[in-house]
């Protein structure tokens, strides 16, 4: 593989940790304009914590998505009593406020004669782990598909459990699920945590392949593509956010003559998909469909075009 | 500052009071608006009086492109979508205007040359003593529209219960098409003087003035025009002070921090007491 291919390939995995993020707080019914701070704390975090600290990646990874998961959690936890619209403000203006802080934060050590440390809108550079200790970017490859392969392992086993249907319960009717004698307030905080954790991953890797972060790399701009690629894809499965960053990292990156149009071309896309399919390509009716021929049984067309 | 600020939320106002979905292009159809403004005046010398007219044209026909496109075409309930759509309908519109127009920067016509004017004895730039007036005027005009007119009323209604108005024989599609419409012209107003101040224009305005007028409105309290002035004000004040003992950064974040605290302590804003009882009512009603 030529090395455009696999920073695509990269790109398109480390995105999708955002916006499997985005999409476990839809399910739970909840839109958050937000998650690009989780990304970029788990970024700073790892990234300071190997460049500054000289930890391992692999130590880094957990303790970034710990800081992350614990300050979406707090965030989840102040949040608790807006809804729809004012929780997608409130998450935008958490994480405004937390790009612009990194803007306005400057603080470095002394690493082997070097000043290292997040520098205002210089970013957090020197993030050198995976150069020192020779990881080449097929081996990020590796390391993010395997990773982003258990977290999707993870979301197919929740879909199944009983998480996966109270989750889905508190998206659909908050009240029907407090009546259930679901503790809606404890499942809040603990998907708002665990989606905060999971966008911490994607930015760990981020930091740790282009080796220099910036504050604007987590402007709102980040937070609303992953929202959208929930949509685009599709909100039956956790398949669905994956292929709208595919759609579109992949298709519209590759794709060269579009260059240039690129997001005049994906903009019009994404506003005609979304007239057709509201809750996007594969949503709850489809994927139900594809699960019955996949099981080799007819699908009851009845019952499922009945919508 | 804070009056700009409060034109830019009654229009965000406007859109949300009758739709009850947020508009993210808003303030890049504004952006689309002043970029059409400059235009005029970089090619043929306008006047302000035609760079004016041409901002709040050019924000309204980016307006009903919006319209029909991310609210019109999508079916109701879906306003998630609607929301996702319409920013992709911004990145579009911004793109638009950065391929027209390649530089960065542009110069915008100001309203003349003022000197600073002494008013009670602090110094006062006379072009915001104008802004300041003619959102006045604007809050006046729109009040009379909203409450005297056949029009305004339809737009009461449709705000208070779009079915409702439906049965009653509002033709709830064209009032909220021309509400609209609107909306938008008075982004361009607000846009018109906001940069006729600032005087440099860059394709990012349309992110800001979506940011302020959104801060502004969840301020004052959605849905409420009064609501609005309050909170375009108050954020107004706030980033002035902010900048003037802690820098320009701390401008914005003083105004994220604001809203974020406002939210959590207070979520329906300033002046939203009827709505936040609305909403109880709603919920107890099930």
């Amino acid at each position: 593989m030529d090395d455009h291919v696999i920073t695509v390939l990269n790109n398109i995995g480390g995105f999708s940790f955002i916006a499997l993020s985005a999409y476990l707080l839809l399910l739970s019914g909840e839109i958050s304009f937000g998650q690009q701070a989780f990304f970029g704390i788990g970024a700073y975090a790892s990234g300071m914590f190997t460049a500054m600290f000289g930890l391992s990646f692999w130590i880094a990874l957990p303790l970034a998505m710990l800081v992350a998961g614990l300050a979406a959690a707090a965030v989840g936890a102040l949040t608790l009593r807006l809804r729809g619209l004012y929780f997608a403000i409130a998450t935008l203006a958490f994480a405004e406020t937390i790009r612009l802080i990194l803007v306005a934060t400057t603080w470095q050590v002394d690493v082997d004669g070097e000043p290292v440390g997040p520098n205002g809108s210089e970013g957090l550079g020197n993030i050198r782990w995976g150069f020192d200790n020779e990881y080449a970017p097929v081996d990020f490859l590796w390391m993010i598909y395997g990773s982003l392969g258990i977290v999707l392992l993870l979301f197919f086993l929740m879909e199944r459990s009983r998480l996966g249907s109270i989750v889905r319960t508190i998206g659909a009717d908050r009240l029907l699920a407090e009546t259930q004698g679901i503790n809606v307030t404890r499942y809040k905080i603990l998907v708002a945590g665990l989606a905060g954790a999971l966008a911490a991953i994607g930015g760990a890797f981020y930091a740790h392949i282009q080796t220099t972060v910036y504050p604007e790399n987590f402007d709102v701009m980040l937070g609303v593509h992953s929202l959208a690629y929930g949509l685009i894809g599709g909100l039956g499965t956790a398949v669905g956010p994956i292929l709208g960053v595919l759609l579109d990292v992949g298709f519209l990156e590759a794709v060269e003559w579009i260059q240039g149009y690129r997001m005049i071309a994906f903009g019009g896309l994404v506003a005609v998909l979304l007239i057709f399919m509201p809750r996007g390509i594969l949503d709850e009716r489809r994927v139900h469909l594809l699960r019955l021929m996949l099981r080799g049984r007819r699908p009851d067309i009845h019952g499922a075009a009945g919508h | 500052m804070g009056s700009g600020y409060a034109l830019l939320a009654i229009g965000f106002t406007l859109i949300f009071g009758v739709l009850r979905r947020l508009n993210l292009s808003y303030g890049p159809s504004i952006m689309v608006g002043v970029f059409f403004g400059t235009f005029l005046f970089i090619q043929f010398q306008a006047g302000w009086y035609t760079v004016l007219v041409g901002t709040v044209l050019g924000a309204a026909i980016a307006g009903a492109y919006v319209e029909r496109l991310c609210f019109w075409a999508i079916k109701k309930g879906a306003a998630v979508a609607s929301m996702v759509s319409s920013f992709a309908v911004w990145m579009q519109l911004e793109e638009g205007v950065t391929i027209a127009f390649p530089d960065r920067t542009y110069e915008f016509p100001a309203l003349g040359d003022f000197e600073l004017i002494e008013l009670a004895g602090l110094s006062v730039r006379q072009e915001h003593v104008i802004m300041l007036g003619i959102a006045a005027i604007l809050v006046f005009a729109l009040h009379q529209l909203l409450y005297r007119t056949r029009f305004g009323l339809a737009v009461r209604a449709v705000s208070e219960d779009p079915n409702a108005a439906l049965f009653m024989g509002v033709n709830t599609g064209r009032v909220i098409f021309l509400a609209f419409i609107l909306a938008s012209a008075i982004g361009g107003i607000a846009g018109y003087f906001i940069m006729a101040t600032e005087e440099v224009i860059t394709p990012k305005f349309g992110l800001q003035a979506t940011f302020k007028g959104l801060i502004a409105m969840m301020l004052g309290g959605m849905g409420s025009v009064p609501g609005a002035i309050a909170g375009g004000l108050l954020l107004g004040v706030v980033e002035k002070q902010a900048e003037w003992y802690a820098g320009a950064v701390w401008r914005d974040i003083a105004a994220f921090m604001l809203l974020f605290a406002f939210l959590i302590v207070r979520p329906g804003g300033l002046l939203a007491q009827h709505t936040a009882a609305r909403d109880l009512a709603a919920l107890r009603r099930v």
